[in-house]
């Protein structure tokens, strides 16, 4: 942060050079001959397609659906996890019952138990949701593990000592200390969750972005699969980024 | 661990004494666990389609064993050629953008960025490309491991203590020599926990594809089983994988003791 707001400027307009530079590369080399127009489609054709869609009616229906069952995952989830977090990271008891149990399951790969959600709820909108939740459900669990013992001693004794108030120390003391890491949690959730979505759409599904993405794959339909996947990769970008803004301003007071 | 009380040790012994023992709870939790899992389905509490009873679990693995052998070796087969593509690549790119800094001011950030999106959605580009064979899965476990691998490398070699190249740049190393000798063993603990977290990545690509759309390996084996309903064979495909990711695990764990060990434990500062 010490090189100031110029450089800061210039390292964002890098950055955008370095994206339009990687385009422009891709569009010259299918426009040569290079790659094959075919199975690697120029983003002239791409990026104008990856537009339209924002418009067709189709798209945003199975767009809808997908940020519904995102949503809806993620609302039932976050409560759930950050609770069990906090009464394990909180309770001394509870904590060494079960805290080696979240951490191994937080370490298995959690996408081949997708056929198990099949089994038990369908291919319906049901089973996106409660894919996308166990998805999430164990990094949110961990990090507010973390987060509760992430709270300085020091810093309650010495409110303690200045005689602060219940509501103050929860508000002053354990809530700053606390937010960033579950909010890096959430943010962590949420990527995890949106790929659990995805998967499962593309697994098996009859709508949602991911199915159509898969269509278009099989079907060889290249430009609309680029315009797909710019789509998601855009909308999980912008996701990510906005919860990490909030994430370091929350956190920023660490220093 | 060891300064807990077993319960039980007096006459006050009973289930309520016993309990104050986290290690009881989380060993009685896991015991109903299995219990249900047992007993549930053979009482019909739930469908036998959506749970297998656990000891027929194991017995279709084990009256299958070679179907899933075969599979699972397809599945190690294109891990191994992944791994190359994911620890390799990305180890030498995460190399390059960590130690120089106009890369790593520029595209780290951009690299981070892209490790956010959801890389399943790339998958039909792979089959539309490389077929549904094991070319494609080698390709994408080695694209889903590569960043994390990337990451993990760049931030280790970022926080080599700049005074060591200094020093060794004055006394006339060479570009080689600083990258051998100062940034790799510093660079090692962040290094191998790339390693880690990109080898299980990888697998999870590899099966994750291997589901969608192949024609052997065990993502496959548990996708043919799931349309024909074979409950037991579903679940018993999914353990196998997470004791391939365990071991996968347990092997790197391993071999970041090795690799530790050959090097000074604790860097000093200049």
């Amino acid at each position: 942060m010490s090189h100031g707001l110029a450089s800061r400027a210039g390292r964002i307009s890098a950055q955008i050079g370095i994206v339009v530079a990687i385009f422009l590369f891709w569009e010259v080399a299918v426009q040569t001959g290079m790659a094959n127009a075919r199975v690697l489609p120029p983003p002239s054709l791409v990026l104008p397609r990856a537009v339209a869609m924002l418009g067709d009616p189709v798209v945003l229906y199975n767009l809808w659906i997908t940020s519904a069952q995102v949503l809806l995952a993620f609302v039932l989830v976050a409560p759930i996890g950050i609770a069990i977090g906090l009464l394990l990271g909180e309770s001394d008891y509870f904590g060494r019952a079960f805290k080696p149990f979240f951490f191994f399951l937080a370490s298995v790969p959690k996408s081949v138990f997708l056929p198990v959600f099949i089994l038990a709820f369908g291919i319906g909108f049901t089973q996106k949701v409660a894919f996308g939740m166990f998805q999430a459900i164990f990094v949110l669990v961990i990090s507010a593990i973390a987060a509760a013992e992430s709270v300085s001693s020091d810093f309650l004794k010495t409110a303690r000592a200045y005689g602060a108030s219940r509501r103050q120390l929860y508000l002053d003391i354990y809530l700053p200390a606390m937010l960033p890491v579950i909010v890096e949690g959430l943010r962590l959730g949420m990527i995890f969750n949106i790929t659990g979505v995805l998967f499962a759409e593309m697994y098996v599904s009859r709508a949602g972005l991911g199915h159509l993405v898969s269509t278009w794959g099989m079907s060889f339909q290249m430009v609309n699969l680029f315009a797909g996947i710019l789509l998601a990769a855009a909308l999980s970008i912008a996701v990510n980024e906005a919860l990490r803004w909030y994430e370091n301003k929350v956190g920023a007071w660490r220093g | 661990m060891s300064m807990r009380t077993a319960g039980g040790n007096d006459d006050r012994s009973g289930w309520i004494l016993l309990l104050k023992n986290p290690l009881v709870l989380r060993l009685a939790c896991l015991g109903m666990i299995l219990a249900f899992w047992e007993i549930a389905p053979r009482m019909g509490w739930v469908s036998p389609v959506m749970l297998a009873p656990l000891s027929a679990t194991v017995i279709s693995g084990v009256t299958d064993f070679g179907v899933f052998a075969r599979n699972l070796g397809v599945t190690f087969g294109s891990l191994a050629l992944a791994l190359l593509i994911a620890l390799g690549g990305g180890g030498a790119v995460g190399l390059l953008l960590g130690s120089v800094r106009p890369l790593r001011t520029t595209l780290l950030p951009i690299m981070s960025s892209i490790y956010a999106v959801p890389l399943v959605v790339v998958y039909p580009v792979f089959t539309a490309w490389a077929g549904i064979g094991v070319e494609s899965k080698v390709l994408f476990g080695g694209l889903y491991g590569f960043f994390p691998m990337l990451l993990a490398t760049a931030a280790g070699v970022r926080t080599v203590d700049g005074g060591y190249m200094v020093a060794a740049r004055s006394m006339g190393a060479t570009r080689f020599q600083m990258i051998r000798h100062i940034m790799l063993p510093a660079a090692l603990p962040s290094i191998m926990s790339g390693v880690r977290i990109g080898s299980a990545m990888t697998a999870i690509g590899v099966v994750v594809a291997e589901m969608m759309a192949a024609t052997a390996g065990i993502g496959f084996l548990i996708t043919q089983n799931r349309t024909m309903f074979n409950t037991a064979e579903v679940y018993f495909g999914v353990f196998l994988v997470v004791v391939l990711a365990g071991t996968i695990d347990w092997a790197v764990s391993v071999i970041e003791r090795r690799a530790g060990s050959s090097y000074p434990r604790k860097v000093r500062t200049l």
